[in-house]
């Protein structure tokens, strides 16, 4: 069998997390909202109405392409692209043709063994969603909640080399749409669709073959096995003497199967033309500027600066960079803490993970802020409190809102620092157990930790347990 | 006996695609005004366009509305819409569905 | 005092002042409408009497009950001492084409015929707003596709109500044969190409084509999306200009709408036209035909009476201190109906996509089984002749392997029509113009079926409109006199964008010049007998 690589390039369609729709005021998000209660004449195609331009839709759209290195035009056009079909109650979608908002650009894709994808970005246009349609004894049942959302497409070029590849680009790209605060990106809402156009050729070659589309990859899973499965039917297909022909296909993730939809040769002539009833889209120099310089540090360059920065490794500084708010919150956290870095990320990724996880909130959400998380581990640093005690401060000051030195001071927390205290209290104790002094003293070292116990038991774990050993220690040898 | 300009194969294509369909007395009317207007579509080809004219998409320079706030404004009665359908269910439109469809 | 022969501004003066009562108009008007409209135009005619050959038919739908409900509301406000619009009590017809909430809009076309909209169009709003009174909505071409009227599928179609036999233009002809008819003062119509204009011409009444983007296009069932023009028709300019007051201005819900602030019509209208410069072009004087073998565009002269008329009217105005300015070149005039064809074909096309019997309208009562059946079934069904015709077109000079020859290539030679207008409104050109004066239409009106049928000829009665249409400079028709069968001639005044001051100014001059004309006093056939009060 020959070598084949396999190339895939991607088609998403990411829904903008607006307010409201492209071109009406109905909201862009009903995903809980009964059927065709989220309408207005505008979105269900009614004679006379008229598209009117959201300018946030725009803006947002502005962000994803700077944030991609895309070019922004500062003038792009709005197109209809007719077809008739039961979810486009216009008989043609709003869309961008041949002037989009965004051309070209690029995602630096890091893949598991260390090297980087360069995946290149052929153009982003802005259009409107459909409606959905749900199929029922034979006929169809139209629904326009979603007719009118604000979409970006965004196309690759065939830069993809595998379904892991490709599974890794749409992880990137979902975590980059939270991170711009344009997407919520969550598949299964449909924020983030793809479609996937596969082909195969020898290693070595550099032509493009005939390629297949494949719809319907709703989750990262399907898109990795659909490609995996269509890359395999394609080379048994060409090995067995057969030539891959231009389709559609449909992934049933169910079967895990892939069934043929339609050829693309019979395809609908959209017969584009500007969108009359539209401006141009517009963006000043002033505003394309103002949105290249708002960018945020996006996540994986912050992932690199990390791991220099802060000498954090690869695995610790990925979970630290995995989602805007938590990765703000970690370096606000550092900045305030004079220590390593590394002690900052320890506590983030176990322990405040955790209660974020308990309490289902974002880290810029807590009471419980970066420089109290600083102060905390200061404290225990110093010891002033011990880790216990520490680690339970953190759901103290997120349920209190005081600051840790205060409920520190108000509760008590604070380990006993004085050295006579502790000692006078160790010497109680010893006092008591005398049987117990004596087999330490026989040679029953172990006993140590047992003393040790007591003496935190009887502090109401406020005993510095370092101070505690040595004092043991120190009483304990003497003879 | 006018110059045929287009064929009735692209003819009955085009009528497919604008999802229509005729009967053979309104085929045979509609294509002879179809190249008649194509006709006096012709004109246009022969027109010398001086260097660099562009396409106008509006007569003149539009100073339009700016595009909007992206604040929610419901249509107060959306019940109103899917009345107008000629068939509803539970509040969805209805249409057959197409045939040989998955 | 015969109500109906007030105009608009004589109507609301009256009412206003007291005089008059808001349900008296409706009353009046529809004892009018009464006399001389007949039958209302209907999917299922019938049999139709021999006398209803004489009648109007401006109206395919009457509403009573709104007019009177509104006229209550005026009245009552002028009793409260509330301010009632500058269009108190002002009886008005819409074009069929406007979405009136909670009244049938069909735009003459059996599939919307029971269309209820959940809205208003601006325009309507404004002008119900300031007061007027929609007596019913009027008869047009279906979906506005013709230059007669005879293509509606509300039948009997419009009449023109100088003589019967002939149309009254179209598609707004409803609207000019309402107005002409004294039926109503005003009428909202809408022009594509010419609609307000070509049937104002050949009803002898005054109607204009605001500049695109002058009035909200909002609620409008939109024909060609970058040509459809609001505009009013009335009796007279002071009419017109009222109108367009009230309509004109910036709808954020239309993004082509124009932010331009809106000028004091009324005001412009006490202007005279001393030094002012107006141009007479030999490309309107001659109608450009295509030669259906070659292809090659023929001149041919325009009817003798029309092309009088308009050098009368330019030695009028010369009389009254403007300055004429002869043989000003428009050369691309000629190719304004091939570029029409293409332009408003396509955008008509994908305009009518969304008529696919699925959430409104009109839907196959045949049990399909099939979506793509019940698409072509009920658009078959649904669908008149002229609407398949400009869809087919439409979608032929878009398709992928034409467009860049057909449709790309039309909106390059709009472009030159455009500039034609540039270099000759331009204030520092050789011409420097303040109006162009042209004939409205090469001919005047012509014969029922005459024409219908040949789609082309047809198209071609909008040669001398269409090109302000493509450039989107405003434009007004008024009565210029009558041709020897007694039937009227109309001659236009074009501006630049948004001057509609300017033209407005010069057609009011022109009106009070020839206040005392002959052809003034002529009555249309359907008002003969008329006690003039």
């Amino acid at each position: 069998m020959k070598d084949y690589e396999v190339i895939i390039g991607l088609e998403t369609h990411i829904q903008l997390n607006t307010e409201t729709k492209i071109f009406c005021s109905c909201k862009a998000d009903s995903w809980e909202a009964d059927p065709n209660t989220n309408i207005c004449p505008v979105c269900s195609g009614l004679p006379g109405v008229l598209p009117v331009l959201n300018a946030e839709a725009v803006r947002k759209g502005a962000i994803l392409a700077a944030a991609m290195h895309a070019h922004i035009n500062p003038k792009s056009y709005f197109d209809r692209k007719n077809y008739f079909y039961p979810d486009l109650p216009k008989g043609y979608q709003i869309s961008q043709f041949d002037e989009p908002i965004g051309k070209g650009g690029y995602m630096d894709l890091p893949m598991e063994n260390g090297e980087t994808r360069h995946v290149r970005i052929h153009n982003l246009h802005l259009e409107e969603d459909a409606g959905k349609t749900k199929t029922e004894h034979g006929m169809r049942l139209l629904d326009y909640n979603r007719c009118g959302v604000p979409l970006v497409e965004m196309v690759t070029e065939p830069d993809l080399r595998s379904g892991d590849e490709a599974a890794q680009y749409l992880i990137r790209l979902r975590q980059l749409l939270r991170w711009i605060g344009v997407s919520e990106a969550d598949m299964e809402r449909g924020h983030l669709r793809c479609d996937a156009n596969v082909s195969i050729r020898e290693r070595g070659s550099t032509i493009l073959n005939t390629k297949t589309e494949i719809k319907n990859v709703n989750s990262i899973e399907s898109v990795r096995q659909a490609i995996g499965e269509e890359a395999k039917r394609q080379i048994e297909l060409v090995e067995s003497g057969g030539k891959v022909e231009s389709f559609t296909l449909d992934w049933d993730a169910d079967s895990g199967k892939l069934k043929k939809m339609r050829s693309k040769e019979t395809e609908a002539d959209y017969r584009y033309f500007r969108e009359p009833d539209l401006l141009p889209v517009v963006l000043t120099p002033e505003e394309i500027a103002q949105i290249q310089a708002g960018l945020p540090e996006l996540p994986l360059a912050r992932r690199e600066r990390f791991e220099k920065d802060y000498q954090l490794s690869g695995y610790d500084a990925e979970i630290l960079t995995s989602e805007r708010s938590l990765s703000d919150y970690y370096e606000n956290a550092v900045k305030a803490y004079a220590g390593e870095a590394k002690a900052v990320a320890n506590w983030m990724m176990n322990d405040l993970s955790r209660m974020l996880n308990d309490l289902g909130k974002n880290a810029d959400e807590l009471n419980l802020k970066p420089d109290d998380l600083a102060e905390i581990i200061t404290m225990v640093d110093q010891g002033k409190i011990n880790a216990a005690t520490g680690k339970n401060l953190l759901k103290k000051v997120e349920e209190s809102g005081k600051s840790p030195a205060k409920i520190v001071e108000e509760e008590n927390l604070g380990l006993i620092d004085d050295s006579d205290a502790l000692r006078t209290q160790i010497e109680a104790i010893l006092a008591s157990a005398p049987d117990e002094v004596a087999n330490f003293r026989a040679g029953k070292e172990s006993l140590l930790g047992w003393f040790v116990g007591q003496v935190m038991r009887s502090s109401g774990g406020k005993a510095d347990p370092k101070r505690t050993r040595e004092i043991l220690l120190d009483l304990l040898r003497k003879e | 006996m006018t110059t045929k300009r287009i064929s009735t194969e692209l003819f009955e294509k085009l009528v497919s695609l604008a999802a229509l369909e005729l009967t053979a007395e309104e085929s045979a009317y509609l294509f002879e005004e179809m190249n008649h207007q194509l006709t006096s579509v012709e004109a246009l080809s022969k027109i010398p366009l001086p260097e660099g004219t562009q396409p106008s998409l509006h007569g003149l320079d539009c100073l339009g509305s700016a595009p909007r706030l992206d604040e929610w404004q419901p249509f107060p009665n959306p019940k109103v819409i899917i009345a107008l359908a000629p068939e509803t269910e539970n509040d969805m439109i209805v249409v057959p569905d197409v045939k040989g469809a998955k | 005092m015969n109500l109906t022969q007030l105009s608009a501004f004589e109507t609301a003066q009256k009412i206003r002042s007291g005089e008059v009562k808001a349900i008296e108009i409706v009353q009046s008007a529809l004892a009018q409408i009464k006399k001389v409209d007949g039958v209302s135009g209907s999917l299922e005619p019938g049999l139709l009497s021999p006398e209803e050959e004489k009648k109007v038919h401006a109206f395919i739908q009457l509403t009573e009950d709104l007019a009177i409900r509104q006229a209550e509301k005026v009245d009552w406000m002028i009793a409260n001492g509330e301010e009632p619009g500058l269009l108190a009590g002002v009886p008005l017809s819409v074009k069929d084409i406007f979405c009136v909430e909670g009244t049938n809009t069909t735009a003459a076309s059996k599939i919307i015929a029971n269309f209820v909209p959940p809205y208003t169009a601006t325009a309507v709003e404004r002008l119900t707003a300031a007061g007027a009174l929609v007596l019913g909505k009027v008869n047009l071409d279906e979906f506005t596709f013709g230059s007669s009227n005879e293509s509606s599928a509300f039948q009997p179609a419009t009449n023109n109500p100088w003589q019967t036999e002939y149309v009254p233009g179209g598609s707004s002809g409803g609207s000019a044969a309402s107005v002409a008819a004294q039926e109503v003062a005003l009428s909202l119509g809408t022009d594509t190409g010419g609609s307000i204009r070509q049937p104002a011409a050949f009803c002898g009444v005054v109607g204009m084509k605001p500049s695109y983007g002058r009035v909200s296009r909002l609620g409008l069932i939109a024909f060609a999306s970058s040509l459809d023009c609001p505009g009013p028709v009335a009796r007279d300019v002071r009419d017109a200009a009222l109108m367009l007051q009230v309509m004109a201005g910036n709808d954020p819900k239309d993004s082509t709408s124009s932010t331009k602030p809106v000028d004091n019509y009324l005001a412009a209208l006490e202007q005279d036209v001393k030094g002012l410069r107006i141009g007479l072009s030999p490309d309107y004087e001659a109608l450009y035909y295509p030669d259906m073998e070659s292809g090659e565009l023929y001149s041919q002269p325009i009817q003798k009476e029309v092309h009088d008329a308009v050098l009368q009217a330019a030695e009028w105005l010369a009389k009254a201190g403007a300055e004429i300015i002869e043989n000003v070149p428009l050369p691309n005039t000629r190719y304004g109906i091939p570029t029409y064809f293409v332009i408003s074909r396509v955008e008509a096309a994908s305009n009518l996509h969304r008529f696919d019997g699925v959430k409104y309208g009109y839907r196959t009562p045949e049990d399909v089984g099939d979506l793509i059946e019940l698409y072509r079934r009920s658009r078959a069904e649904g669908f008149g002749l002229e609407p398949k015709l400009r869809i087919l077109m439409g979608m032929y000079v878009s398709a992928a392997e034409h467009a860049s020859a057909y449709y790309q290539k039309a909106l390059k030679v709009r472009s030159m029509i455009r500039n034609d207008f540039d270099q000759v409104f331009d204030p520092h050109g050789e011409h420097q113009l303040d109006a162009l004066l042209t004939p409205t239409t090469a001919t005047t009106a012509f014969k029922r079926k005459a024409v219908y049928g040949n789609s082309v000829l047809m198209q071609y009665s909008d040669q001398m409109t269409v090109t302000s249409n493509h450039a989107g400079v405003p434009a007004l028709t008024l009565p210029g006199g009558l041709d020897e069968n007694g039937l009227p001639i109309g001659i236009q005044l074009i501006g630049n964008d948004f001057r509609e001051d300017m033209i407005l100014r010069i057609g009011n001059a022109y009106e009070q010049i020839t206040a005392d004309e002959a052809w003034r006093k002529v009555r249309p056939q359907v008002l003969q007998g008329e006690v003039i009060a």
